[in-house]
């Protein structure tokens, strides 16, 4: 031990000597200096997030045509002419159906009704999805039933990408993707939200392709030991107007040991 | 020890202790927030509060884990361990916001448990890249938990500073389970040279000061005494200072032997309180003074004086043309004897 003649004692008052009030002086100083550090550079680090949108607090009301193929939408106008899908979710990490249960009991059939809802908007990169929280704030607006999209044959398709949950990738969470985030994208799938599989090109272009099995019907437990991952996956494409749809058969997913490069 | 008096004073330093750590918390976080609403304002805010408080405890954790070895090796550096359990549990508050977050963030609103999905939504435990990284988390948070609730007064004097001090090593635990969860959790996705060098940089200089002050320790367990039957030879009456004392291991016990008024007593090295080392200790008053929190005894029959009732155990020296002897049998705690005149 260093030898140090000073002898503090709590309670005695004044035995606190100059040397060691120094050394407390020091420590707290290099303390605080390293507390500075490690901020800025926990800080400043992180990767750039991106500026998808979770309209937490703001509620917006959207008419269009509803249609579940296999997983709930709505259809909405945006100009003449000109459809956007967006993709009915559940509060927290759950499906929109058992918001929508109540109402299919009544028509029979929602497939091709109009809707309106009001919810909270998730926006990003051209992708609209809407998380209900009340299912009093889906209203029927027309019996009459109006067309619905027709999916597009492409062709079997072999994708390099990564299977996420849309409703954090297009912006509730961030990053909504990857390791960090997988159990999160779990979760959310476990609980009816639908997987999609997300690529991106050479130029930074990113296709969005929603997730089922080969029938066509809705995927989600099947696929939860994939999500997050860097992966290969086969399957057979459609086209759905602003989506993508691949039938897969779950057990062709290949995991990829690489880093992710999408978002 | 007038009992008033010292709370008034040990409160004085204590305040000022909080302060510290309070501010230094604040100035983290906002600095983190700052910095990362300028450079990177897409943020959102659950990830800035998880990273920030996350990040904050680490640091905090290391800053801690430093004050043992330091004052070990510095008794400068005693008066920031008197009061280290403020900084255990203002660690244990800012980590609680980071999981509690986290755990609300990722698990919760769902179709199962928060506690089961956080071992069950990621399943590649066989797999390093892809380890379910929160569940070492978990655990690291579920220890500071025990660490934090156990650190007030009342448990140390209902377990023993034994048993303790055993629990509180745990921490070391805490910090590995930590530093996995954050090279096989966030390190993966958010590589950057810098944030894994301070990690790195952090380890060395705790396993460092660690070793290095073992080492100093290592070398009084063998300060050799030698001698046959009863008495052992521990060392010649000059090697202890006045009021002062010097350790000596005997019978894989510590042992403290005090100078003072022209009288030599032996006593047993470890402070009631927190196990604290009396012979690093001094004589104030007529007492022996603990260097931690200043508990004090009476060197001839190891008695704190009343009111308090902590007791230690004393030996018997004797001295032969000033070398002094020890019989290595323990008297139970707080037996008279009497001190060797010299
Ligand atoms: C229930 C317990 C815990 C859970 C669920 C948890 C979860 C997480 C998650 C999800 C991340 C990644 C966050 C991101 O980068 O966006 C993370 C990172 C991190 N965690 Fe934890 N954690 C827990 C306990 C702890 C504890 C006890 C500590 C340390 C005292 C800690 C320290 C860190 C650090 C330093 C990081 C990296 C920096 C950061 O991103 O915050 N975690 N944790
Ligand atoms: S350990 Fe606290 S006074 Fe000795």
């Amino acid at each position: 031990m260093k030898k140090n003649d000073e002898f503090y004692v709590p309670y005695i008052d004044g035995s606190l000597g100059v040397k060691t009030k120094q050394t407390l002086k020091r420590f707290t100083i290099i303390a605080l200096l390293t507390i500075i550090l490690g901020a800025l550079l926990f800080s400043y680090t992180q990767k750039p997030f991106k500026n998808s949108t979770f309209e937490l607090t703001n509620s917006t009301k959207i008419t269009g045509v509803f249609h579940e193929n296999p997983y709930p939408m709505l259809r909405v106008e945006v100009a003449k002419n000109i459809y956007k899908n967006i993709l009915l979710l559940g509060f927290g990490k759950s499906s929109a159906n058992p918001f929508l249960e109540k109402l299919q009991n009544q028509v029979k059939d929602l497939n091709g009704k109009l809707l309106s809802i009001e919810g909270n908007l998730i926006y990003y990169n051209g992708k609209t999805l809407i998380q209900i929280t009340d299912e009093e704030k889906i209203t029927l607006e027309n019996q009459a039933i109006s067309s619905i999209p027709v999916n597009e044959s492409i062709n079997n398709m072999t994708l390099q990408g990564e299977i996420i949950d849309p409703k954090c990738y297009f912006g509730v969470m961030k990053p909504g993707k990857g390791k960090i985030h997988r159990s999160c994208a779990v979760r959310c799938i476990s609980g009816g939200i639908p997987p999609v599989l997300v690529t991106t090109d050479s130029n930074n272009l990113s296709q969005y392709f929603l997730l089922t099995d080969l029938k066509g019907g809705p995927i989600n437990n099947d696929i939860l030991p994939y999500i997050g991952k860097p992966s290969k996956v086969k399957g057979y494409v459609e086209k759905m107007e602003d989506w993508h749809i691949i039938k897969i058969d779950v057990s062709d997913i290949l995991e990829l040991n690489k880093k992710s490069n999408i978002y | 020890m007038g009992l008033d008096y010292q709370l008034v004073l040990w409160n004085k330093f204590k305040k000022t202790y909080d302060k510290i750590i309070v501010l230094a918390m604040l100035l983290y976080v906002i600095l983190f927030a700052a910095i990362t609403l300028t450079f990177n304002s897409e943020t959102s805010i659950e990830t800035l509060i998880i990273r920030a408080f996350g990040s904050l405890a680490i640091i905090m954790l290391h800053i801690i884990l430093i004050i043992g070895p330091l004052s070990r090796l510095n008794s400068s550096f005693l008066p920031i361990l008197y009061n280290r359990r403020h900084l255990g549990v203002s660690m244990f508050i800012a980590a609680l916001i980071h999981g509690g977050f986290s755990i609300f963030q990722f698990h919760a609103l769902g179709d199962v448990n928060p506690i089961y999905s956080i071992f069950t939504s990621n399943m590649d435990y066989g797999s390093l890249t892809n380890f379910p990284f929160q569940v070492l988390g978990f655990f690291a948070l579920l220890i500071l938990f025990v660490l934090a609730s156990t650190s007030h007064d009342f448990f140390l004097s209902n377990l023993s500073a034994k048993i303790w001090k055993r629990l509180h090593m745990m921490v070391y635990i805490a910090y590995a389970l930590i530093i996995a969860h954050v090279f096989l959790g966030a390190f993966q996705q958010e590589t950057s040279t810098f944030t894994i060098g301070l990690l790195i940089t952090g380890f060395i200089i705790v396993s460092g000061l660690h070793l290095v002050s073992a080492y100093k320790e290592h070398k009084v367990d063998k300060t050799s005494t030698n001698g046959t039957e009863n008495w052992l030879k521990v060392c010649d009456i000059s090697e202890i200072e006045e009021d002062r004392a010097k350790i000596f291991t005997i019978q894989n016990e510590r042992v403290a032997i005090f100078k003072y008024d022209g009288k030599l007593s032996a006593i047993h090295n470890v402070c009631k309180h927190q196990g604290g080392p009396l012979g690093e200790g001094k004589i104030i008053d007529g007492c022996i003074t603990c260097p931690w929190h200043g508990y004090q005894y009476l060197p001839h029959n190891g008695q704190s004086p009343p009111p308090f009732t902590e007791k230690v155990s004393t030996y018997q020296l004797k001295l032969e043309n000033k070398t002094v002897f020890i019989n290595p049998k323990a008297f139970d705690e707080g037996t008279e004897v009497e001190p060797c005149k010299y």
